[in-house]
């Protein structure tokens, strides 16, 4: 925890590192946005965290009925997740599994709204970094700076002509680099319908669907939520195969943090309470009410602990 | 513990690790706090190699083996940090069995699949063997 003790020397160094926040580095975030939205593209990637790194190749298929988007990891294991326009489709073939989640009909970027982006400025300083050349692109780095250190520092980059993100780099407080994805290859167009079916045909294989819903989960709550952070959804689903669990996500306009919470009674494998990691992905289980609550965010484990610990349950009146 | 341990006191705590479960249990903790603490087990390698340099090569390499299994030790209770004072230390833990699914149930509300499309998702099927290992 050191580190924080230095987080305002690294914050000030690297807020002057770069330029200030202007409606131009708002618009390179609004360009990255469209390009997710609007291109069809296939690439190889690789996804960075500590000393481990996995390769893992990318389609995504754009026409007028919707898009398909493909990933599959290409070292070990093929695993693949498929995403349609409402489905999330997730195929593990050691355990010969397929979990489904439906997926956020919401595909706005809230924080790009007029009305949002100013909270974005409340909690990152926004600028433009350096120019580099990314897998054969040209690209423009867009640097987010946390103002406190609830939440990471994010280095992007994007194509200078599309505006797709060939790079993102998550940094922490003393400015080392946590995680990060990188393209090593990429084309942009000539991608058919076919190069995003799943090579899975996963026939006989067990499906868990996930059956989320929305939902209120009366009595749960914070005692206090976290600056910046606010609930955008509350709903009940299924994990594996167990009972229904509620789902709570907050989030600060880039980052999000979910708390879920099961029910204790009837579990046979132990709860170890606690923290975990790996790379930006914090994980802290702690017990409340003969509930499991389990808070899982791409934050540092002071934001993620500290809303595990604020999670109460009243009885309701 | 920056630099007050003698030689011989580095070959007991050798001796005391082979020994004990208890405390090779304690050293496994420990590094898995010190993984989650980089920068801190960073500073603090520094000492510890200078340290190690005017032994003979065999006990030096014995010696950094010590220190390198109890050098985290005085960031086991981390400090209380100013802006979340009110926190416990945390207990470090292996990931959940089920963290790939509480992944997967996160991931779609992670605003950054917004401007990065489904390159997130490569987290929730990341493989637990490489995890394991950890």
């Amino acid at each position: 925890m050191k580190v924080f003790a230095i987080l305002g020397v690294s914050l000030g160094l690297a807020a002057g590192a770069v330029q200030a926040q202007s409606p131009e580095t708002l618009g390179w975030l609004r360009k990255m946005h469209q390009a997710t939205q609007k291109l069809s593209y296939t690439g190889t990637f690789v996804y960075q965290q500590g000393a481990r790194s996995e390769t893992s190749r990318i389609t995504r298929y754009a026409d007028g009925a919707g898009d398909i988007e493909r990933l599959e990891v290409l070292d070990g294991v093929p695993r693949e997740i498929v995403r349609t326009r409402d489905t999330v489709r997730c195929y593990l073939p050691d355990s010969r599994v397929v979990k489904i989640d439906r997926r956020t009909p919401d595909r706005s970027f809230p924080a790009l709204l007029p009305e949002k982006s100013g909270a974005l400025a409340r909690h990152y300083d926004i600028g433009l970094g350096e120019t580099r050349r990314i897998a054969g692109f040209d690209c423009q780095a867009v640097v987010l700076t946390p103002k406190d250190n609830l939440r990471y520092g994010y280095r992007l980059y994007a194509d200078v002509a599309s505006g797709m993100l060939l790079k993102a780099v998550t940094f922490d407080a003393a400015g080392e680099s946590i995680e990060q994805f990188m393209f090593t290859q990429l084309a942009i167009g000539n991608v058919t319908r076919d190069m995003v079916r799943p090579r899975h045909a996963a026939r006989a294989w067990r499906v868990e669907d996930a059956a989320a819903s929305p939902a209120h989960l009366t009595g749960w709550g914070l005692s206090a939520e976290l600056p910046g952070f606010h609930k955008i959804v509350e709903l009940k689903r299924r994990m594996g195969e167990s009972k229904p669990v509620g789902q709570v996500v907050y989030s600060d306009g880039l980052a999000a943090v979910s708390v879920f919470i099961e029910p204790l009674q009837g579990r046979r494998d132990v709860v170890r309470t606690g923290l975990a990691s790996m790379g930006a992905i914090h994980i802290y289980t702690r017990e409340v009410a003969n509930h499991m609550v389990t808070v899982v965010g791409e934050t540092p484990a002071a934001s993620v602990q500290r809303i595990a610990d604020a999670v109460e349950y009243r009885q309701p009146q | 513990m920056d630099g007050e341990l003698d030689e011989r006191d580095a070959g007991d705590t050798i001796d005391t690790l082979g020994r004990e479960r208890e405390a090779l249990e304690a050293w496994r903790t420990y590094h898995l706090i010190s993984d989650a603490m980089q920068m801190s087990h960073r500073l603090a390698a520094r000492p510890r190699l200078r340290f190690a340099l005017p032994l003979a090569a065999s006990v030096a390499a014995v010696a950094l083996v010590g220190w390198v299994a109890f050098a985290p030790q005085p960031v086991a209770p981390p400090a209380p940090a100013p802006v979340v004072a009110e926190a416990k230390p945390p207990v470090m833990v292996p990931l959940p069995a089920a963290a790939n699914d509480y992944l997967l149930a996160h991931q779609g509300f992670s605003p950054r699949v917004s401007f990065q499309g489904m390159a997130p998702y490569v987290r929730t099927v990341s493989d637990p063997g490489q995890e394991n290992r950890r």
